[in-house]
C-alpha cells in the first residue's frame, strides 16, 4: 500500500515516482496533443467569486479562483460533487442562476472583459466567444424543435437570417460529419435520438460558430461507459479539427487523464492545484490531489477508499486559513491562521498548500517521514 | 412531425362515441327513473298553469301512444337511439309543428359563435398574460397590472354577466341589454347586421372572458416557471438567442401543450357558463332555448337541446385532442 | 471536538445582504393568499353569525316587509327612500334583504360543501384505485373520467331537475356531487401516479411495506396540499353549479338562497327597474366568496409547489 500517499510525490523531484505505470502509458498513447501552445492566453479568470444566497447567509460556491486557458489547450476541471466546478463554468459563461450571483472577479476572453459587457453585447458574445456543451444532454435540447432548427437558431441569432438554405443545410451536414452523426437526424426531434446522439448534437451545436473556447460540463457523465468514450474521443477530435480551446468538467479522473492537457483540481470552491496532466498523476502535490488520485479505482488491486476521511465544513462558514485543513493529514497551526496562496512549483504547475512554501521545508520533510513510516 | 398514431386516434374516438352514448342513455333514462309518469306530470303541470285540462286521461293516453310510451322500455330505447342517429330529435311539445332539430338548428350557431370567440380570446389573452407574468424581462408595471386585471377570476360567468349588463348596458347604455342582434334586422351578410351582432356579442363574450382568462394566465405562469428550470433554457441562454425568440420558441411553445390539454378538459365547464350567460343576456342561443323549454315544460326540447350541446362539447374536445399531437411531436410516438 | 470549535470560530462569510430571499424559506403555510382567503371567509361567516344573533331571520320569508324598498341612503323608482328597519332594502315579495342575505349565504355555501365533500371522497377512492392498482381499474376509471369531464354537467342536471321539479338544498347538493367526482379523480390519479414512481415510494414497496401503509403513510401526507387545493376547486365548481341551477329556477322557493334571489330578481326584471340591491347584494356576496376560495386555492397551490413560491 505504499503507493497510496506517495512520499516521493511530496519531494518535488520528478524522479522516483512510483505511480501505476498504466496511467502514464495510456496517457501517452491516447491523449490528443501535447500541451496547448502556451504563448497565447484565450481565457483569463481572476479572483472569481460566486455565492448562493440563503437565509442563513451566503454559501460560498466558488472562492477567488484564478486560472488561464491557453490557445488550443484542453483543461480539465475536477473535484467531488459540490466543489463548485460546474458553478465556475456557469460563472465564466455568465449563466449563474439565482439565487447564485457573482460577487467579484474578472473573466477575460481574448482580452475582452466579459463581466463588463452590456446586455446586447453579452448576447452577441455568447456562443461566439464561449460555448457550452451541457451536462446531461438528455434535457438540454428543446423537445419541440427539430435538431436542425436548434442548430439553425444559434447560427441565425449570431449571423443573421440565412438566405441560402442549401448552404445552411450543407453547413449543418458538415457539423454532423465532424461529430459522426448521420444526416438523417437533420429533421428529427430530440426524443427520437439516443443519449449519445443527443450529446453529439450538443457538441455539433457547441462548435457551430467556431467559438474561442468551449466548456463541456460533465458532457459524458450520463452516458454508459462505451458511449462515454466515443463521445469523449469525438469531443477531442472536433476540438482539434476546429482548433478551439476546451475546458472539460468532470469527476472521472481516468477519463479526463486521457483527453486533457492540464488538470485543475477544486476543493470546496477553491482551486487547490493546477498542473499538466502528467504531473498530476505522477506527482500530485496538494494533499487533496493525492487523495483524489488514490481514489481512482484500479482493476489490478482493491484499495480502501481514502477520500471519506475527515469532516467537511459548513459552506456558509468556511474554516479560517486553508479550506482543506479539516481533512488534511498534515495540517498544523499555521494552516488555521493563514490562507495558502498559489505557489508556482514548476512551469504551468501551481499548488495552494503551505507545505510548498519554502519556509516550511522541514515540515514537508517530516510529513514525508510520517507517510514513509505508516 | 409524427402525425397521429392509430392507437391514440382510436382511444379518442372511443371516448367521443362513448360520451355520446352515455349522454343519450342518461337523457333517455332520467325521465323514466323519476317517480310517476313524466307525461302525466307534464299534463298535470300544464293543467296547473292553464287552470284545467279537459279530458286529461285521453290526452295522456294520446301522448303516450304518440311517444310510444306503451311499448317495452328496450323498444323505446332502441327507437330513441335510432332516432338520434338519424338526427331526429322528435317534436317540440310546446311549439308542436316545429321539430327540435329545427329549433336547435337556429340556436346552435349563435352558441358556437359565442363559445368559439370567447374561447379564442381568453385562451390567447390568458396565456399571453401568464407568459408575461413569468417572463423575467416583462416590465414591472405590466407585472403589476396583469394580476389586477384578474380580479374577476373564478366568479361564475353568470354573475359577471349580471354586473356587466347592469354597468355597461343599463347604466352606461353602451351596449344592448338583450338578444344577439338588433330588432328589425334581417340576418344576412350585410355590414349593418354584422356590426349589430358584434355589438350585441361583446358583453356576453366579455362576461366569459373576464372570469376565465385569469385561470389560463395562472396555469401558463405555472408552466413557464417549470420550464424556466429546464436544462434547455440554460442552453438557450448560453446560445445568445434573442430574448423574444427564447420566449416564444422555447418557453411558450413548450408551455402551451399542457394548456391545450387543460382546454379540452375545461370545455364542459365552459359550456355550463355560456348557457347561463345566454340566459342573462337573453341571447338567442342554446342556453336561452333550454330556459324557454323549461318554462314551457317542453320536455322533448330540453332533452334535444341538452343532447346536441353535449355532442357539440364532445366534438370540440375531440378536435382539440386530435390537434395537439400536431403541435407536440412527442405525443404521437408515445401513443398516450 | 476541536474541529467543531474551529468551524464555529471561522468568520461568517456572506451575511444576509439579500434579505428579500429570506421569506420564501419561511413556513409555507404563512402564505398571504391562503391566509387572506381564509380570513375573508372567516370574517363573512362571523358577520353572518352576528346576523343570526341580532337580526330577525324570519324577515327572509315573503310578505314580512314593505315591497321594493331600496337600501338606506338610496331611492327607488317610486321615490321611496330606505328605512332603518330594512337597511339593505326589500324585494318585490316583501323579503328583507339583510335577513335574506344572512340566511341565504350559508345555504349557498352549504350546497358547495356537501357536493364538494361527496365528490372529493369519491375522487380520492377512485383516484387512488386508478393510480395505485392500475390495470383494468385504471383503464375503466380513466375512461369514465374522460367521459364525465366532457359532458357539461349543467345540461344533465337541467334534465334531471326538469323531471324532479324544485328540490331541497340537500338533494340539489347530492345531484351536483354526481358530477363533481371526475375532476378530483383525474387530478389525484395523476398525482398518485407521479408519486408512485418517486424514489421513496419505490423504496417502501421494495422493503415490503403494505400497500395500505404506503397509501396512507407515504403518499397521503404529501398529497395533502394538493387534495386541499382540489377540494377548494371542487367547492367552487359545486357552488357555480348550484347557483346556475338556482338562477334557472330550480332552488328552494320558500327560504331563498342567494342564487334563488337572483332568479327572482331576473324574473321580476330587477335589471330593468334598477333594483340593483336585489340581484347586486347576492352577486357581490357570491363574488367575495369565490374570490376568497380562489385565494385559498392559489395559496394552497403555492404551498404544494415551492417553485411557484419562488416565482413571486
Amino acid at each position: 500500500m505504499s503507493q497510496q500517499l506517495n512520499p516521493a510525490s511530496l519531494s518535488q523531484t520528478a524522479e522516483g515516482t512510483s505511480q501505476p505505470a498504466d496511467f502514464a502509458s495510456r496517457m501517452e498513447g491516447e491523449r490528443s496533443r501535447g500541451k496547448g501552445r502556451k504563448d497565447r492566453v484565450v481565457l483569463k479568470v481572476d479572483n472569481l467569486r460566486i455565492h448562493y444566497a440563503t437565509p442563513q447567509g451566503d454559501v460560498i460556491a466558488v472562492s477567488d479562483i484564478s486560472f488561464k486557458l491557453y490557445e488550443g489547450e484542453t483543461l480539465g476541471l475536477v473535484g467531488e460533487s459540490g466543489c463548485g466546478k460546474s458553478t465556475t463554468a456557469y460563472g465564466i459563461l455568465q449563466l449563474v442562476q439565482p439565487p447564485g450571483y457573482i460577487v467579484n472577479g474578472s473573466i477575460e476572453v481574448d482580452g475582452t472583459e466579459v463581466l463588463d459587457l452590456e446586455e446586447e453585447e453579452l448576447r452577441k458574445f455568447r456562443w461566439t466567444g464561449l460555448s457550452l456543451i451541457p451536462q446531461g444532454a438528455m434535457n438540454s435540447l428543446n423537445p419541440t424543435m427539430r435538431v436542425k432548427d436548434q442548430i439553425i437558431d444559434v447560427i441565425e441569432a449570431h449571423e443573421g437570417k440565412q438566405s441560402d438554405k442549401e448552404a445552411l443545410r450543407e453547413r449543418i451536414f458538415g457539423l454532423f460529419q465532424n461529430v459522426g452523426l448521420p444526416n438523417r437526424i437533420y429533421n428529427m426531434y430530440p426524443h427520437e435520438l439516443s443519449g449519445g446522439m443527443k450529446q453529439r448534437v450538443c457538441i455539433a451545436m457547441g462548435v457551430a460558430l467556431h467559438p474561442t473556447a468551449v466548456i463541456a460540463d460533465e458532457a459524458t457523465s450520463a452516458l454508459d461507459v462505451v458511449v462515454q468514450r466515443i463521445v469523449a474521443q469525438t469531443l477531442i477530435k472536433v476540438k482539434d479539427e476546429i482548433g478551439v480551446s476546451l475546458i472539460v468538467i468532470g469527476h472521472d479522473m481516468g477519463l479526463l487523464a486521457q483527453i486533457v492537457d492540464r488538470i485543475a483540481v477544486m476543493y470546496a470552491g477553491k482551486m487547490v492545484e493546477i498542473a499538466p496532466v502528467e504531473n498530476v498523476y505522477a506527482q500530485p502535490l496538494h494533499p487533496y490531489t493525492q487523495l483524489l488520485i488514490d481514489s481512482i479505482p484500479s482493476i489490478k488491486e482493491r484499495k480502501p477508499l481514502k477520500i471519506t476521511e475527515g469532516i467537511t465544513h459548513d459552506p456558509r462558514n468556511p474554516p479560517s486559513g486553508c479550506i482543506f485543513r479539516l481533512r488534511c493529514p498534515f495540517a498544523w497551526g499555521h494552516c488555521a491562521e493563514v490562507e495558502p496562496r498559489q505557489i508556482m512549483v514548476e512551469d504551468l504547475h501551481e499548488v495552494a498548500c503551505h507545505l510548498y512554501d519554502e519556509q516550511f521545508h522541514e515540515r514537508r520533510a517530516n510529513a514525508l517521514a510520517t507517510i514513509a513510516n505508516s | 412531425m409524427g402525425g397521429i398514431s392509430l392507437n391514440y386516434l382510436l382511444r379518442r374516438l372511443l371516448v367521443f362515441f362513448l360520451t355520446l352514448w352515455v349522454a343519450a342513455t342518461l337523457i333517455f333514462i332520467i325521465p323514466r327513473l323519476a317517480p310517476g309518469d313524466p307525461i302525466a306530470a307534464m299534463v298535470a303541470r300544464l293543467s296547473y298553469q292553464a287552470g284545467f285540462v279537459e279530458n286529461a286521461d285521453l290526452i295522456i293516453e294520446g301522448w303516450k301512444e304518440r311517444f310510444g310510451l306503451n311499448d317495452p322500455v328496450y323498444v323505446q330505447y332502441l327507437r330513441f337511439m335510432t332516432g338520434l342517429l338519424g338526427g331526429d330529435l322528435g317534436y317540440s311539445m310546446a311549439r308542436f309543428p316545429s321539430t327540435v332539430t329545427e329549433l336547435v338548428g337556429r340556436a346552435l350557431p349563435w352558441t358556437i359563435g359565442l363559445v368559439g370567440i370567447s374561447t379564442f380570446i381568453f385562451f390567447v389573452v390568458g396565456n399571453l398574460c401568464g407568459a408575461l407574468l413569468a417572463w423575467a424581462r416583462t416590465p414591472r408595471l405590466v407585472k403589476v397590472l396583469i394580476p389586477m386585471s384578474m380580479i374577476f377570476t373564478s366568479i361564475p360567468p353568470l354573475l359577471a354577466g349580471l354586473l356587466l349588463s347592469y354597468t355597461f348596458a343599463f347604466l352606461l347604455g353602451w351596449f344592448p341589454q338583450t338578444y344577439s342582434y338588433g330588432f328589425g334586422l334581417t340576418p344576412g351578410l350585410t355590414l349593418e347586421f354584422i356590426a349589430s351582432v358584434i355589438h350585441h356579442g361583446i358583453l356576453p363574450a366579455m362576461a366569459i372572458v373576464i372570469v376565465t382568462f385569469g385561470y389560463w394566465a395562472l396555469g401558463m405562469r405555472g408552466m413557464m416557471v417549470t420550464i424556466e428550470g429546464e436544462d434547455y433554457m440554460i442552453l438557450a441562454q448560453a446560445k445568445g438567442l434573442k430574448p423574444f425568440y427564447v420566449l416564444y420558441r422555447y418557453m411558450i411553445r413548450n408551455a402551451i401543450l399542457p394548456q391545450m390539454t387543460a382546454l379540452a378538459v375545461s370545455i364542459g365547464t365552459l359550456v355550463n357558463g355560456v348557457v347561463l350567460v345566454e340566459v342573462i343576456f337573453n341571447y338567442n342561443g342554446m342556453g336561452t332555448l333550454i330556459v324557454t323549454a323549461l318554462r314551457e315544460q317542453d320536455f322533448g326540447l330540453i332533452q334535444g337541446t341538452s343532447f346536441i350541446l353535449i355532442v357539440t362539447s364532445a366534438l370540440a374536445v375531440l378536435i382539440i385532442d386530435l390537434s395537439y399531437p400536431l403541435i407536440d411531436p412527442r405525443i404521437s410516438l408515445e401513443g398516450r | 471536538m476541536a474541529e467543531d470549535k474551529m468551524v464555529q470560530d471561522a468568520p461568517v462569510a456572506g451575511g444576509t445582504k439579500k434579505a428579500g430571499v429570506l421569506n420564501r424559506f419561511d413556513n409555507p403555510w404563512l402564505n398571504w393568499k391562503f391566509l387572506g382567503g381564509a380570513g375573508i371567509l372567516g370574517l363573512l361567516f362571523f358577520i353572518i353569525f352576528l346576523g343570526y344573533q341580532f337580526w330577525d331571520t324570519d324577515l327572509a320569508l315573503s310578505a314580512r316587509a314593505p315591497l321594493n324598498l331600496p337600501p338606506i341612503g338610496f331611492e327607488n323608482w317610486r321615490g321611496q327612500t330606505g328605512v332603518p328597519e330594512h337597511p339593505l332594502g326589500t324585494e318585490n315579495s316583501g323579503r328583507d334583504m339583510l335577513a335574506l342575505w344572512i340566511v341565504g349565504t350559508p345555504r349557498t355555501v352549504f350546497v358547495g360543501v356537501i357536493a364538494a365533500t361527496v365528490g372529493m371522497l369519491a375522487g380520492i377512492v377512485l383516484g387512488f384505485m386508478a393510480g395505485f392498482l392500475g390495470g383494468l381499474f385504471d383503464d375503466v376509471i380513466r375512461l369514465a373520467v374522460d367521459i364525465a369531464i366532457t359532458i357539461p354537467s349543467l345540461l344533465v342536471l337541467i334534465v334531471i331537475q326538469a323531471v324532479l321539479g324544485r328540490v331541497d338544498l340537500l338533494t340539489m347538493a347530492l345531484l351536483i356531487s354526481l358530477f363533481s367526482w371526475a375532476t378530483p379523480t383525474r387530478y389525484i390519479r395523476a398525482q398518485v401516479l407521479s408519486m408512485r414512481e418517486s424514489g421513496y415510494v419505490q423504496m417502501a414497496r421494495l422493503s415490503g411495506v403494505p400497500v395500505r401503509d404506503i397509501m396512507f403513510k407515504e403518499i397521503m401526507p404529501n398529497l395533502l396540499p394538493y387534495l386541499s387545493a382540489s377540494y377548494i376547486g371542487n367547492m367552487q365548481g359545486a357552488i357555480i353549479s348550484a347557483v346556475g341551477l338556482e338562477v334557472l329556477g330550480f332552488g328552494p322557493q320558500r327560504i331563498p338562497s342567494l342564487g334563488v334571489a337572483i332568479f327572482f330578481s331576473i324574473e321580476a326584471g330587477a335589471l330593468f327597474r334598477n333594483m340593483w340591491w336585489w340581484w347586486g347584494i347576492p352577486t357581490v356576496t357570491l363574488s367575495v366568496v369565490f374570490i376568497a376560495l380562489l385565494l385559498i386555492n392559489l395559496g394552497l397551490d403555492e404551498i404544494a409547489n415551492p417553485r411557484l413560491r419562488k416565482a413571486n
